[in-house]
């Protein structure tokens, strides 16, 4: 469960969660409007690195996270999630793997509006599973009390505010203990408190489970306080850097919801 | 949410009770089309089985006469002779069946057949003073004869009794020829025979010509009076399964070579409305099927792209593509079931108002609806199978939807 998860310092040494080799991606292919997105894009995750990805508008940041979300496939080069390649892998093979090693957090209210919170979180395990158990609903209900939602775990997410839905929803994303939780402007639709509190949990619960974060963001900010700074521009790289350690190191020292 | 339950069937439950408005219509318009399936086809049952009940319950389902007879030339014609020669049909005299109480042991021993019941039927005048009428004289031997024509049921006054002197006759021939119970009256018979009997019944077949004409008295009295002492004209028979009456008649025939006559042959021109009138309900309620299935394919087409980014997250969450067709596919089914219930309820209602409506003149049900618990369950299972049916084009969709589009768009 994801609460036993000892809290450890990010280890750099670990494999990498995400590995992408030379990945380009076209669309309409073949059609006189074939257009490349992505050109060759290298990319390497570690287990529990907190990185920021982010570009203008069109730089190609959403093909590349949902090619690394296996919601999309490379045109070419090489996807490696935990070490596996997942150019063999079939549609039913990559939509398992996804489950089990990839969560998302989306924009905005992306919960399911016919379940409550509780069954929100359980979702991606009873999905896996096929039924509803009493062990996933208990997974569910540690979940919520980490994201500090324990009184609203009944309440169907419509009755509930964007920042507590994202919360909900980062409670979700950890649900099957993923290496990797992509987040695309979770932050986007939030007013500023809201964006602290969900930007803290996320960097929390990073540190606290060992999961690696890959955040979508215009937030320069939001971005400037994570390990790691991906700059994407016309589907290439040009800057990757780690953030200097005075502005990246902000990780509460007190955090914001405590950690049985 | 309830363990026991895939994750499946949570779904289709929750998204249907999610979409309120939507679900509440689609399955009121699913209820309607399977009341009137359902309320149609019990009308339908129960009028031809009262048509079948009223033709069946004043005839026999087979007779059995004996074969026509031929005129067989003597002249034998040789090869490459040639004969001109006109044959008349000879008439056909009243006789026996040959041997008929060798046939009658037969036709109880099969167990196609119920009830075996030997006749004498001729024709006969009844005469009043100056009075008379042509009659059908049937002589009958009582108590195997109830057993084909429920006769006792028939009888408006009087009782229905067989002695040597009694006679039963129609509503029609009493009033026509001004006789009450108890009257005498005389029957004579071309073949010489001439009997004063007693009235001791009237009864009333529900149709004219039969009230008219039809006198029944004991058999030995119908054998004195037609000059067929020892004999029957004809064997009367029940068979067990009705419809199924032409075919025990043909084997019959085949074995015994008398003429062997079902009900089904000699009322054939009723056969054929009834025909016609089961195809019209069937195409009637073929269609009123097809628009159910239209209207529960619109509502999932129409829930599916409501649906699509729900589509969109669950498949990112790890849903597979059969989880998602399955979700939508089990809506069909819960919405043609839940519709067939309501719907099974609704028809009851409907025939019972038609019962209460439909009345004989006398405040009987003009006639008895069988509303059985077979057609419900049918009623149920085509639905069910139909809203599957229906669902299967928007759940297809739902499945094939791409996740990256469904999220994004």
């Amino acid at each position: 469960m994801a609460s036993d998860v000892v809290a450890t310092p990010v280890d750099h040494v670990a494999a990498p969660v995400l590995r992408l080799e030379g990945v380009t991606k076209s669309f309409d292919i073949g059609k006189p409007n074939e257009t490349e997105v992505l050109h060759g894009v290298d990319l390497v995750l570690k287990k529990g690195e907190f990185a920021a990805l982010i570009g203008p508008s069109g730089s190609g940041k959403s093909t590349l996270l949902n090619i690394i979300g296996l919601l999309d496939r490379p045109t070419s080069g090489r996807l490696f999630i935990d070490g596996q390649d997942t150019a063999s892998l079939d549609d039913a093979a990559l939509t398992k793997l996804r489950g089990r090693t990839i969560g998302f957090i989306f924009q905005a209210h992306y919960l399911l509006s016919a379940f409550t919170a509780l069954e929100n979180v359980m979702m991606p395990i009873m999905l896996e599973r096929g039924h509803p158990d009493e062990a996933m609903r208990e997974t569910a209900k540690a979940l919520l009390e980490k994201v500090g939602l324990t009184q609203w775990q009944n309440s169907l997410s419509s009755t509930m505010s964007g920042g507590q839905q994202q919360r909900v929803a980062i409670a979700r994303a950890l649900a099957l203990q993923p290496s990797l939780i992509l987040a695309d402007e979770p932050t986007g639709n939030l007013d500023t408190q809201s964006t602290q509190s969900v930007f803290e949990l996320m960097r929390q619960v990073s540190v606290t489970s060992g999961t690696s974060f890959l955040l979508v963001t215009h937030n320069l900010s939001l971005a400037k306080r994570c390990d790691r700074i991906i700059e994407l521009l016309d589907g290439t790289v040009v800057t990757d850097q780690a953030t200097p350690p005075a502005a990246g190191a902000h990780v509460p020292q007190t955090p914001a919801v405590v950690n049985e | 949410m309830n363990n026991l339950l895939p994750f499946e069937w949570i779904a289709a439950i929750r998204f249907l009770r999610e979409g309120r408005l939507q679900s509440l219509f689609i399955i009121s318009g699913v209820s309607i089309g399977v009341a009137v399936i359902v309320f149609m086809s019990a009308l339908l049952t129960g009028l031809q089985a009262n048509l079948f009940k009223r033709v069946l319950s004043s005839q026999p389902h087979i007779t059995l006469e004996r074969p026509k007879q031929v005129a067989t030339p003597q002249r034998k014609v040789t090869p490459g002779q040639a004969v001109l020669s006109a044959v008349q049909k000879p008439a056909q005299r009243l006789s026996s069946v040959d041997q008929w109480q060798k046939i009658r042991d037969e036709m109880r021993n099969r167990t196609d057949i119920l009830a075996v019941s030997p006749t004498v039927a001729g024709p006969a005048f009844v005469v009043r003073g100056d009075a008379s009428q042509a009659i059908s004289l049937t002589g009958i031997d009582a108590e195997q004869y109830i057993k084909i024509v429920p006769l006792p049921e028939k009888i408006v006054t009087g009782t229905f009794r067989m002695n040597n002197t009694d006679m039963l006759v129609g509503v029609q021939l009493a009033d026509d020829l001004g006789v009450q119970l108890g009257d005498k009256l005389r029957v004579a018979t071309a073949a010489g025979g001439n009997l004063t009997l007693t009235i001791v019944g009237i009864f009333d077949f529900g149709n004219r010509g039969a009230n008219q004409r039809t006198v029944y008295v004991a058999l030995s009295t119908a054998q004195n009076l037609l000059n067929l002492i020892g004999g029957v004209s004809s064997i009367d028979l029940t068979a067990v399964e009705p419809f199924q009456a032409e075919v025990v008649a043909q084997s019959i025939k085949a074995s015994t070579g008398l003429n062997a006559v079902s009900w089904i042959a000699s009322n054939n021109q009723l056969f054929v409305a009834l025909n016609a009138q089961t195809l019209s309900s069937q195409v009637i309620r073929l269609f009123v099927a097809l628009s159910v299935a239209a209207g529960i394919a619109s509502v999932l087409v129409v829930s599916v792209v409501q649906k699509r980014k729900e589509i969109g997250i669950l498949r990112a969450m790890g849903g597979s593509r059969g989880q998602i067709l399955r979700v939508f596919l089990i809506q069909g089914a819960i919405v043609g079931l839940l519709g067939s219930l309501l719907g099974s309820m609704l028809a009851t209602a409907m025939v019972s108002i038609w019962e209460t409506v439909a009345k004989n003149p006398d405040g009987t049900p003009m006639f008895v609806i069988d509303v059985n618990v077979s057609l419900y369950l049918w009623a149920a299972l085509v639905a069910t199978i139909t809203g599957l049916a229906a669902a299967a084009t928007p759940a297809v969709r739902a499945a094939r939807l791409d996740p990256v589009a469904a999220i994004r768009g």
